[in-house]
């Protein structure tokens, strides 16, 4: 594999030039002739109540005011944000998971602070939004629920009729007995454990905070299709949700996929292109464009689930993890959304982790009045993480076991049940991550180092491991398709549906298409257009590369043997003597060219040194396929007729995981309860880096979401369930101060199944940051804590009622 | 609300613009003039993403500044960095280093770095995070951007720096 042109170089990324110079153009960037201004007017002084009274009258007086939208004036349709609708089969979703659509565009139940009530459309943003200041609205306030616990006793109003006790969703009893997946019999394994470690722990509600605002455009136009320019992370499966909810053919909705300003699962599903769409509906053969403000994005946007999350472990002496005990009630929010895919799929990252005698693991979630949880790069993985490593750190203490040397035992192996039981590892070098993480951060020297500390600084030391998915199957449907289509001059375009949230998936997609067909990707164009481009479940899951990136190599590979079956007619060479080398079909049984000549390799095509007659050039190939003449003098055609297409409907038949080691130093102020995280090492399973460069960026960048739910961020409500935390100031995130040195590295065993051998890595960032800090605090200190983030407050409440170890 | 008559000079070009007093200089370059390479990322100062240089040097937060108060000011956005066709070599070192991922912090990031490097053309690493306080990433953890500014620091010239102040003679 040294031979590869692309896979595995830091090549920039294809649209760093174009953001660099400001010329991208994000959502909020697209300017229409005719354009109008929506304005989602959304109820601010109440996070659970009736709209008793609605008067658009005063609103609509305003000059310059277009139309005015209550709930009666558009679709009443109900819908669901999520798209677990869309990605597993409609007996499992509907009836086995309970999935359900409970949204409304305007509503007149507000379920959340920021439920949208009406819409405005005006000539101007400012005079939409003077409107929206004039709309009367008189509310009968209902009773405000912030938590499961709340939302679930006796009595409690009822969200919806089909969630009795406002339990949104629990694992099926069909599915799984009891309501509860796993193995073995755990209570009888618990009861041969010599420890048993239990606690429970709450995990914050956190915000994806990508920086760009929700906006967008749409534009009913005189044909008759529904426009939408919109920075979605999953394209395809948004236009199908517009389509269906305004009743129209897929073919009548175009769907714009603008350039993304972070998504991090924020904009996975739709977020306001309903409200954004109703109004152009509403206003045909004009565009309407709705930029929402920083503000609404907190509380109309959904956000990591936060919840309750209890584990009980068993532990013999020597360490083995006999049983593992596991529940997550989490807060839904206002809307079913994510219900089912979060509190499910948490405890994957439970059961695939480690060998446990025994598991068992229950998930449900139940209604609040928060605004709505949903996708949050991890799914579910940081919260895991952030009770699983530090239940395993507690009992290493207990037993005094390594909890390097305790992770290398018990993790699983290549060949064990993945993540989804009964899904087989394909790879991993856990064990590799570890000692190369433990080396570069000095693992041994310091654990010894700070077993005996005084003064007012203690340091800290602190490993975790994760496991993650490259694509949700076989959960989840994975499906990309791919086309390639080479011109008449040989240079190619890609037509895929695949976005890029920043990551760089267009750049390895590119890549991957560059090394498969030999070409430079100067020539490649990647063409991201939902009227051309065939399926793509969208950016998730970790999914872009490995599923994105399979589809692009079949649609290659596909041209390339075309272009080796028009060879092989011209040639008279059977297809399997010939290869595709230096741009042109040649003959494998010619002498190959010397080693280094590769710079002048037309040349020695020119001169004969492989034999003429034996090669065509992939230009010849593809311009006689466009430009066939019939010779008017003998009537013959040149060639073979027939542009060159590949295709790709890509299923991939595996998810090869990856998985991560990360190691946390800390320092602890115990008189301010301050820490300061003095370094991070993240140790990642990549299989293979497309672009390593693009790997490492994931993994710092992913570190600081994983810091600021360890450390710093929470959403916060009052008694009332209004957000306290709707800014950047009063929602900490950590600043370029607060950043630790992170080190970064990539072990590279290619994996056996995958495209190129590459695992994911989009998810992995946010996940290991957080168990390895809590647990490098817990180093510090001796006192573990449940409660994330761990801020000072809790740091100096814990040394006051604990002491220090 | 009175309206007032004011002088921009933008990136080198100089506009005439009749604005409500109470207008912020976003509003005015990006809905007035459609610059919109100037971002909208908060509307309270809180992220930088609209951040622009003026007489390149400062950098302010263009949604907390009133236009009028930028009458017969120099100001540059990242669409006026480049000279010539070229790159800027503080919008090269974002591409070199990776410092760029959803690409919506980066037009504040770069101008907040010319006016770190206008003041400082050495900084340290401490002084670098310390300057770029106030514009905010989420994508890239910072790393990235600090190494950023530490190469266009290094390959700068005197002649760069001033070139990052669009206007100046």
């Amino acid at each position: 594999m040294s031979e590869m042109t692309y896979i595995g170089k830091s090549v920039p990324k294809v649209d760093a030039r174009e953001k660099v110079t400001g010329q991208v153009i994000y959502a909020a960037e697209v300017h229409l002739p005719n354009m109008l201004y929506g304005k989602i007017v959304r109820c601010w002084e109440h996070s659970h109540a009736r709209v008793t009274h609605l008067d658009l009258s005063e609103a609509a007086k305003v000059p310059g005011v277009v139309k005015v939208l209550g709930p009666g004036d558009v679709t009443r349709k109900l819908y669901n944000t999520g798209v677990l609708d869309l990605m597993v089969p409609e007996d499992m979703g509907k009836h086995l998971l309970g999935d359900i659509e409970d949204q409304r565009i305007f509503t007149d139940h507000v379920r959340h602070q920021g439920d949208a009530i009406c819409g405005i459309i005006a000539e101007s943003e400012e005079i939409a939004e003077q409107a929206a200041r004039k709309v009367i609205a008189l509310y009968e306030p209902l009773p405000v629920y912030l938590t499961a616990a709340e939302s679930s006793q006796p009595g409690a109003f009822q969200f919806d009729e089909r969630k009795p006790g406002n339990m949104a969703f629990q694992l099926p009893e069909q599915m799984f007995p009891n309501n509860a997946y796993g193995w073995g019999d755990v209570d009888a394994e618990m009861a041969t454990a010599d420890l048993i470690i239990e606690d429970t722990f709450y995990v914050p509600k956190v915000k994806q905070c990508q920086l760009e605002p929700h906006a967008y455009v749409a534009f009913y136009d005189q044909s008759g299709r529904l426009n939408c320019w919109t920075s979605t992370q999953m394209p395809k499966c948004v236009h199908n949700k517009l389509a269906r909810l305004f009743e129209l053919p897929i073919s009548r909705v175009n769907l714009v996929s603008t350039t993304i300003g972070g998504g991090f699962g924020g904009r996975l599903g739709m977020v306001f292109e309903p409200e954004t769409c109703a109004m152009a509906m509403a206003v045909p053969g004009h565009p309407v464009k709705v930029q929402s403000a920083r503000e609404e994005d907190w509380v109309a946007s959904e956000s990591r689930h936060p919840g309750k999350y209890r584990l009980k472990m068993g532990f013999k002496n020597d360490g083995t993890p006999v049983a593992a005990d596991a529940h997550f009630t989490s807060d839904a929010g206002a809307y079913f959304s994510h219900s089912s895919g979060v509190p499910f799929t948490a405890g994957s990252w439970l059961t695939g982790m480690y060998k446990y005698n025994a598991v068992r693991y229950k998930g449900d979630c139940y209604y609040t009045n928060q605004a709505p949880s949903g996708a949050f790069r991890g799914y579910g993985n940081p919260q895991t993480n952030f009770v699983l490593e530090q239940i395993v750190d507690q009992a290493c203490l207990k037993l005094n076991i390594d909890p390097v040397e305790w992770r290398k035992r018990w993790h699983k192996q290549v060949g064990d049940d993945g993540w989804c039981i009964g899904f087989p590892y394909s790879s991993c070098s856990l064990d590799e991550c570890l000692d190369r993480g433990a080396e570069a951060i000095g693992w041994k020297e310091k654990r010894a180092r700070y077993a005996t500390q005084s003064g007012t600084k203690r340091r800290g030391i602190g490993v975790s491991v994760m496991n993650h998915t490259s694509g949700a199957m076989p959960m989840l449907l994975e499906h990309t398709t791919c086309t390639v289509k080479m011109n008449e001059d040989a240079s190619a375009v890609i037509t895929i549906a695949c976005s890029d949230l920043g990551q760089g998936s267009h750049t390895v997609l590119k890549q991957i298409a560059a090394e498969t067909l030999g070409m430079p990707m100067e020539e490649i164009h990647l063409l991201v257009n939902m009227d051309a481009a065939g399926f793509d479940i969208g950016s998730h899951a970790s999914r872009t590369t490995y599923v994105g990136g399979g589809a692009v190599l079949k649609a290659c590979e596909d041209v390339k043997r075309q272009l080796i079956g028009r060879a092989s007619t011209r040639l008279g060479i059977p297809v399997e003597e010939l290869e595709i080398r230096d741009r042109h079909v040649v003959s494998k049984n010619k002498p190959r060219r010397p080693e280094g000549a590769i710079e002048d390799a037309a040349d020695h095509l020119r001169n004969n040194v492989w034999g003429v007659g034996a090669s065509m050039s992939i230009k010849e190939i593809c311009n006689v396929g466009v430009y066939h003449f019939v010779n008017p003098m003998n009537g013959e055609a040149n060639g073979i007729p027939g542009q060159i297409q590949g295709y790709a409907s890509y299923f991939p038949s595996h998810n090869s995981p990856p998985f991560g080691a990360c190691f946390a130093e800390v320092e602890v102020d115990i008189e301010t309860g301050q820490v300061q995280v003095l370094e991070l090492v993240m140790a990642h399973d990549i299989g293979r880096a497309i672009n390593p460069k693009a790997v490492a960026g994931q993994l710092v960048g992913g570190s600081h979401q994983a810091l600021g739910m360890a450390l710093t961020e929470e959403i916060h409500y009052n008694a009332k369930g209004l957000c306290l935390t709707n800014s950047f100031t009063d929602y900490k995130m950590f600043g370029p101060l607060d950043m630790p040195k992170v080190t970064t590295i990539l072990v590279e065993n290619p994996d056996p199944v995958a495209p190129y051998g590459l695992k994911s890595v989009g998810e992995a960032g946010p996940v290991n940051p957080v168990g390895a800090t809590a647990n490098a605090i817990s180093n510090a200190l001796g006192i573990m804590f449940t409660e994330a983030p761990i801020t000072p407050e809790k740091i100096l409440l814990a040394i006051a009622a604990q002491g220090l170890a | 609300m009175k309206n007032r008559l004011i002088t921009l000079s933008v990136n080198g070009r100089n506009y005439r613009l009749n604005v409500e007093v109470n207008r912020t200089l976003l509003q005015a370059l990006r809905d007035d003039l459609k610059l919109v390479d100037v971002k909208y990322g908060c509307g309270s100062g809180e992220c930088g993403g609209c951040s622009v240089l003026v007489e390149g040097r400062e950098c302010i937060n263009s949604c907390l500044t009133l236009a009028v108060e930028m009458e017969g000011r120099n100001i540059t956005t990242i669409g006026g960095m480049m000279r010539k066709g070229e790159l800027h070599p503080i919008q090269q070192a974002f591409i070199d280093e990776g410092a760029i991922q959803c690409g919506f912090c980066t037009p504040g990031m770069v101008m907040k770095t010319a006016s770190i490097l206008a003041k400082n053309p050495c900084p340290s690493e401490d002084e670098i995070r310390r300057g770029l306080e106030g514009n905010i990433c989420r994508c890239t953890g910072y790393e990235n951007i600090v190494r950023a500014v530490q190469t266009a620091s290094r390959v700068m010239h005197e002649s760069d720096i001033q070139a990052a102040g669009g206007a100046r003679p």
